[in-house]
């Protein structure tokens, strides 16, 4: 092993290309890197690491509640096992996303159980079924969200019911 | 004829179908006997596991996540675990690491030649299946023996694994082993010369290479399609960088190269077996875990049978997580079939599907038996258990101990 | 008048033909079991099989139109049972027989094919409709080749009743040989006929449930069972009878043994390509029997047409 890893290779390039990200760039451990990123940028970001850093695999997006904003994880990752996390944070009256299906076609469903569980807006998302709850899902219950618990009985929404045993 | 052919029909297959073993939809648009367009609703076995898991603790969620999947319980569990012990840095023993590989390598053996059987049932070839699915009853019965349970092992823990491989048991999987691969050679050999097999594989659900990739499939599904994608590489994991193995991918980029690369991956497995057990490290299972996991995040990421397993977990300081996220190979699939389908005929609807292992919903057996009479709980032993299985159908007329010796004397195919 | 109806009802008719069409069943089974390393049913499982569905409730879609739904089985149990009573049992020839049975018995035995069509096209439902597309685009494969390769014996005979054919035979057993090749396809075209794998296309159960009988339920659909059940014994007894000719000089006991032996023995090469093969697809089917099967089914004939030649001179 050289003196400079892999990871701060991909640290180095990826600050250098944008300095607005100088100290958000961590490195966990070996093959794992977290970048925060705000949501004005995060659409060029993404879109250099995918074009210019061979990040040609979207592992995940992972939904978050966050309190007071709504965040989303990109999982990508690169065939020799790098893994960066973009962090994004909308706030939660306008969390509006930009879809990334243009890059992976797969991120999809990835896009539709924000919207569904969590409550994103996706913009550029096509027309398509939903995913995963039911079609009779009433609107405006996002069951990832913090605030949301179960409703008691059965009825429309005992799929979102919290008991797995069901 | 002339009916269908001047209308296109639009057949549903799922929520409930004989070729589908868990909900899911397809609504598939026909003219004649092609496909025209296909529809894909999931969605439908949607239990709530992330949601559930933030209102358990770790040690909890940990049970709930092997329930994911009936098929690769060991995957889910193992990737949690994995994110887990890296934000609460703890650092596994070399003998822990090693029964967890052994754990997940016999996982793969039998989602494998479960696969092989249901792909052989799709296409009507259900010799395929009574056989292979035979094959599977020896891996079943060895996680059985090591684990306690053929499915849903409950081998993992934080921090290290929960139960031991005594030298009777490691004698048993070697023999196995032996025998496997004797059968596994044998369908190899059934699945390159059967013409009828491959008339129905060869040329069906095509995914070039370049759609692999574009697609993000995972698994032997893009492996089938000559990319070389295999976390157990790329991302090493467990003890995957301390042994040898070869990754198996096929040029074929159809559902015979899916077949190839399978049966291929079965034979590795068991090399894989065999020298993880014969390099065995000696040490302790398991080093303490708190209960409190520290504030922090990880990505763990695993190739489960079907694919990359990836699981994201974050943790807030408490003893309950914080965020879990899960996301189980099919997802990632699941758009390569719905471009595999175009343009074929309905006849290859369920080959197709099925080549990319869709993740089947599992029940696990019973152990909490309630005595007649009594009402008395109790808990019964594997053993026991299989005594009483073999006396029940020995009560019907089928003598299944005489049927295993049979098998376990050698005679076969 | 009393010996007709016996003759009809009982033996060999309907009654018989239940029984041993049962029976094949079960070896069918068992046998098919044995061979992919399973414990296979008991010895009752085929009527228990048939008691259960006739027990069930009859339920009939309410698009369709009743009487034909309900009539479409009963064609085919009849078709079948009706073709069986011009096959030669343990003498040459039956109390009907006449000169052209053997194109009577090919056209019933085509009949239960058009039952699953109709049946299955009038159950309004989009699996049944597949199926019975299916069926009769299958219909159309195997069926010229099974016409050429039974008529080619009769050619050969000069005779068309398979009394008069079985007669021929058992003055020159060794002519017989000369019709090994349709033996040969005759039983590809018979798989094709009962919808067995590897052309069980009309009603592949993992893509379209049960193809033409998935509205079918009950007593209904025992009846179509059982039609399919008694066309594999009368299809294999037409082939022991023009293929296998052998015996019937015997009479009586030995003859009715014979015949046992080669209509099971049929039965078990059944069941044996159930085991090896895997489902073709239709296409592959279709192309399957065209450019191989009815090929060959037609240098049968011209291979009959030639001996014929040779011997008449």
């Amino acid at each position: 092993m050289s003196d400079i890893t892999q990871e701060q290779v991909i640290q180095t390039e990826l600050t250098a290309a944008y300095p607005c990200l100088q100290d958000k760039v961590r490195i966990q451990r070996a093959r794992r890197l977290y970048a925060a990123v705000s949501k004005e940028r995060i659409g060029e970001v993404f879109a250099f690491v995918v074009r210019n850093m061979d990040f040609s695999m979207l592992c995940a997006i992972t939904g978050l509640d966050e309190g007071e904003t709504l965040g989303a994880i990109y999982h990508l990752a690169r065939p020799d096992g790098m893994v960066l996390n973009l962090s994004t944070s909308v706030p939660k009256d306008r969390p509006m996303l930009r879809s990334v299906t243009v890059f992976f076609p797969a991120a999809d469903a990835y896009e539709r159980e924000l919207i569904d569980l969590l409550g994103f807006q996706v913009e550029g998302l096509g027309p398509g079924p939903r995913y995963p709850l039911p079609d009779n899902w009433p609107a405006g219950q996002y069951p990832l969200r913090k605030d949301w618990t179960a409703p008691d009985q059965a009825g429309p929404q005992r799929e979102g019911s919290e008991n797995p045993d069901v | 004829m002339s009916e269908i052919r001047s209308r296109n029909v639009t057949i549903p297959i799922g929520p409930q179908h004989p070729a589908l073993k868990e909900p899911t939809s397809f609504s598939v648009t026909l003219s004649g006997e092609k496909i025209l367009q296909v529809g894909v609703r999931l969605g439908y076995n949607h239990r709530g596991i992330e949601k559930a898991c933030e209102s358990r603790s770790f040690i909890q969620s940990l049970y709930l996540i092997e329930r994911v999947c009936g098929i690769c319980s060991h995957s889910h569990s193992s990737c949690f675990v994995q994110a887990v012990e890296e934000i609460a840095g703890l650092q596994l023993p070399p003998r822990a690491m090693y029964l967890r590989t052994i754990v997940a390598e016999l996982e793969r053996l039998h989602s494998h030649l479960l696969w092989l059987g249901v792909a052989g049932h799709e296409i009507g070839f259900d010799t395929l299946l009574m056989y292979t699915w035979r094959d599977r009853e020896i891996v079943m019965d060895l996680l059985a023996a090591i684990t306690g349970n053929r499915v849903n092992y409950g081998m993992n823990t934080f921090g290290g694994v929960r139960r031991d491989i005594s030298h009777e048991q490691k004698a048993d999987i070697l023999k196995a082993m032996d025998t496997l691969e004797e059968r596994t050679k044998y369908y190899i050999s059934v699945a390159t010369e059967e013409t009828t097999l491959i008339q129905r594989l060869s040329g069906v659900g095509v995914l070039s290479h370049d759609d692999a990739i574009r697609l993000g499939a995972v698994g032997p599904t893009a492996r089938a399609s000559n990319v070389k994608r295999d976390i157990r590489k790329d991302d090493p994991y467990a003890a995957y960088d301390q042994v040898p193995f070869d990754l198996i991918t096929s040029d074929c980029c159809d559902v015979y190269g899916r077949t190839l690369v399978r049966v291929g991956e079965l034979m590795e497995s068991y090399k894989l077996i065999r020298h993880l057990l014969n390099n065995l490290p000696d040490g302790p299972l398991a080093v303490k875990a708190p209960r409190k996991i520290p504030t922090g995040e990880a990505v763990s990421r695993y190739e489960a049978p079907r694919g990359e397993d990836v699981h994201y977990v974050r943790a807030n300081g408490s003893e309950k997580p914080d965020r879990v996220k899960v996301r189980a190979p099919t997802l990632a699939n699941v758009q390569a079939v719905a471009h595999m389908l175009k343009d074929r005929y309905l006849a290859d609807l369920p080959i197709v599907v099925a080549a990319i292992d869709p993740c089947f919903s599992c029940t696990d057996r019973l152990i909490d038996l309630t005595r007649d009479g009594d009402g008395r709980c109790d808990v019964i032993t594997w053993g026991q258990l299989h005594d009483y299985s073999m006396r029940w159908y020995k009560g019907q007329g089928m003598d299944l101990a005489k049927l295993n010796n049979r098998f376990k004397c050698g005679e076969s195919s | 008048m009393a010996g007709d109806l016996f003759y009809i009802l009982v033996f060999p008719g309907f009654l018989f033909l239940a029984v041993f069409a049962l029976i094949a069943d079960y070896i069918d089974r068992k046998l098919h079991a044995k061979l992919q390393n399973r414990i296979g049913p008991p010895w009752y499982q085929p009527l228990a099989d048939l008691i259960k569905l006739a027990a069930k409730e009859d339920l009939i879609p309410r698009q369709v139109d009743p009487w034909l739904f309900k009539l479409a089985p009963v064609f085919a149990v009849t078709a079948v049972v009706t073709a069986a009573l011009y096959i030669p049992i343990w003498r040459h020839g039956t109390p009907m027989s006449f000169n052209g049975d053997v194109i009577v018995v090919l056209y019933l035995l085509t009949i239960p094919t058009l039952t699953f069509f109709l049946g299955g096209w009038y159950s309004r439902s989009v699996y049944s409709m597949i199926g019975a597309a299916r069926s009769i685009m299958q219909l159309f494969a195997y069926e010229i080749p099974l016409f050429l390769s039974i008529l080619a014996p009769a050619l050969l005979a000069d005779s068309w009743s398979l009394g008069g054919m079985t007669l021929f035979y058992a003055h020159h057993p060794w002519y017989a040989l000369f019709n090994a090749v349709g033996l040969f396809t005759a039983l590809i075209s018979l798989l094709g006929k009962l919808e067995r794998v590897p052309f069980d296309i009309p009603e592949a159960e993992t893509e379209i449930v049960a193809g033409s009988f998935t509205e079918y339920s009950g007593r209904l659909l025992a009846m179509f069972r059982l039609a399919l059940s008694i066309e594999m014994i009368v299809g294999a007894a037409l082939i022991a009878a023009v293929f296998l000719p052998f015996g019937l000089n015997l009479g009586g006991p030995a003859a009715f043994g014979l015949y046992l032996v080669k209509v099971l023995g049929i039965v078990a090469v059944i069941a044996l390509a159930r085991t090896v093969f895997a489902r073709l697809r239709i296409d592959q089917m279709i192309n399957f029997c065209w450019q191989f099967v009815a090929p060959v089914a037609f240098l049968q004939v011209i291979i009959d047409l030639v001996a014929k030649g040779v011997i008449a001179r």
